[in-house]
């Protein structure tokens, strides 16, 4: 589904993406774990489409088709979903407004009619259930006034709404309590079916008992520099990164 | 828009007096239209309504005097040239709620004097200069006794070469303890339009609590990012993004109807941009 082969970015002078290479099939969960400052989130941002950051060679393929010569929201319609670790506040736009047209453009890209108003009201019910998210919350302005976890949550509400064959999520753990965490990770779990894939950045173990990854990938300055299997994010969270990286320091 | 079928819908009712007490019908939101220099004294402790129509070019000067306890929500929605100014005068333990859209080539003066403990006051502007605009809005919220509370937030829109200004000022007298004043500015920069930003605070007193926050800029990247990540086109994502910003001014409005007028009236200016 995602194939990632040398792929260099940078943000102005500073490269930070040194030759990543990884392969993501239907049906599968990666986890991407990896000290502060390794590149976890400018992967993400750089696989959504972010101009932030400059891509200065490599490539990125998706279902096949060059990823890298899509626009941001190209890449959306396609099937692309990144889950952001820092949800954007749009004050004065409602969830429904936006998800609306969100999920309208998306058909319409595919080809298909957009949704009645019924059927779109009926839709968000039924996504909102899978974060235990108050259908209240969708009355209100995308993300403004939420908390850690109602800006998680809606994440993923918004991955559901949305059904993508991707989903990169960037640290969708970071600053849950324990209920909260597994509302989200119970939300992701069932989101997966075994025509999607699933990326998790995540820098603890835990998410990872409920999310549970085909692959571990430790990213460090850039690279991937060990993949195992789900027992690697157990022993990192025992022994940390230092076996592993001492070969890499510079 | 046609304001005698507004009245005649029974949406409003036509107000020409100066007091506003016990006696008054409150069932309907009062409103003035084109106002030149009404003065409007709220006794009753009811909540009043009051709409501030200005269709035509003018130059009005509203006075609203709230005697103690009043509560007055006001939503001004200019669609002329004008040179408007809005004073309010506060007893204690009055409410005032105010609501303004400037939507052409207009200047407001909003003056506010806390003159008795306990008044609050609260405003929410919004100008949007297009074309060859220059809009201004300048305010001076003034407590003049303690315990005082005020919030503003002041919206500006420009586009085109248009031009926008605004002055802000929260004064703080001496013996206005605990005051508790808020001031924010908001603006966002489009085309080659230029907008200038002046607040201020002079405060006298030392136990209170007083903010002020000023933003001149460009649409915010990280959430038109954020939008096309979900599919929105970038065009969609900036559309959206300017009229979630300006409608919830009209979102803050509190006068039956007007507040409806108000969100299509600032809809349909944005067209415009």
């Amino acid at each position: 589904m995602l194939k990632v082969t040398d792929l260099h970015a940078s943000v102005g002078d500073k490269e930070i993406l040194r030759g990543i290479n990884l392969e993501v099939k239907a049906g599968e969960v990666h986890a991407i774990m990896g000290p502060n400052g390794s590149g976890k989130s400018t992967l993400a941002s750089v696989l959504a489409g972010n101009d932030k950051f400059t891509v200065t060679s490599g490539s990125v393929t998706f279902e096949g088709e060059d990823m890298l010569s899509m626009s941001v929201e190209e890449r959306a319609h396609k099937g692309m979903f990144l889950g952001f670790q820092y949800p954007v506040e749009i004050p004065g736009v409602t969830m429904a407004n936006f998800m609306k047209l969100a999920v309208n453009e998306r058909r319409k890209a595919e080809g298909k009619e957009p949704l009645t108003a019924a059927e779109f009201l009926r839709l968000m019910r039924e996504k909102s259930a899978v974060v235990e998210l108050d259908a209240k919350m969708t009355s209100r302005a995308v993300n403004e006034g939420f908390s850690g976890g109602e800006k998680k949550k809606n994440e993923i509400f918004q991955m559901a709404m949305l059904d993508p064959k991707l989903a990169v999520l960037d640290e969708t753990d970071s600053g849950l309590d324990i209920d909260a965490l597994r509302i989200v990770a119970t939300g992701v779990t069932r989101l997966h079916t075994p025509q999607n894939a699933t990326v998790v950045i995540t820098h603890y173990q835990r998410l990872l008992d409920y999310i549970v990854p085909d692959v571990v990938h430790v990213l460090y300055k850039g690279r991937i520099i060990y993949s195992g299997d789900k027992s690697l994010a157990l022993k990192l969270e025992k022994e940390g990164y230092d076996w592993l990286i001492n070969d890499y320091k510079e | 828009m046609d304001v005698t079928k507004l009245v005649e819908q029974g949406l409003f009712q036509l107000f020409e007096g100066v007091r506003v007490d016990d006696g008054t019908d409150l069932s309907k939101p009062l409103l003035v239209l084109n106002p030149k220099s009404p003065v409007v004294e709220v006794t009753t402790t009811e909540r009043v309504s009051l709409a501030l129509l200005c269709t035509d070019s003018v130059s009005s000067k509203v006075t609203l005097r709230l005697a103690p306890q009043a509560k007055c929500s006001v939503a001004l929605l200019c669609l002329g040239r004008g040179v408007l100014a809005l004073d309010v005068e506060q007893g204690a333990e009055s409410e005032s709620r105010i609501t303004t859209a400037l939507l052409s080539d207009a200047t407001l003066s909003y003056n506010v004097r806390l003159l008795g403990e306990r008044a609050a006051s609260e405003f929410d502007g919004l100008y949007i200069a297009t074309g060859n605009d220059h809009c201004s809005v300048s305010l001076n919220v003034r407590h003049e006794v303690a315990e005082c509370k005020s919030r503003s937030m002041i919206k500006g829109v420009a586009a085109g070469t248009a031009t926008g200004e605004f002055r802000g000022l929260v004064y703080v007298a001496k013996d206005a303890q605990r005051t508790d004043a808020e001031q924010q500015n908001r603006n966002i920069e489009l085309d080659r339009s230029h907008i200038v930003a002046l607040p201020q605070l002079e405060i006298y007193a030392d136990d209170v609590r007083c903010s002020h926050g000023s933003t001149v800029g460009r649409a915010d990247e990280e959430a038109v990012f954020y939008m096309r990540q979900r599919g929105l086109s970038e065009a969609d994502a900036r559309r959206l993004l300017l009229e979630g910003f300006v409608q919830e001014v009209a979102q803050a409005c509190d006068v039956a109807h007007i507040c409806r007028m108000m969100a299509e009236e600032i809809d349909k200016r944005l067209l415009t941009i």
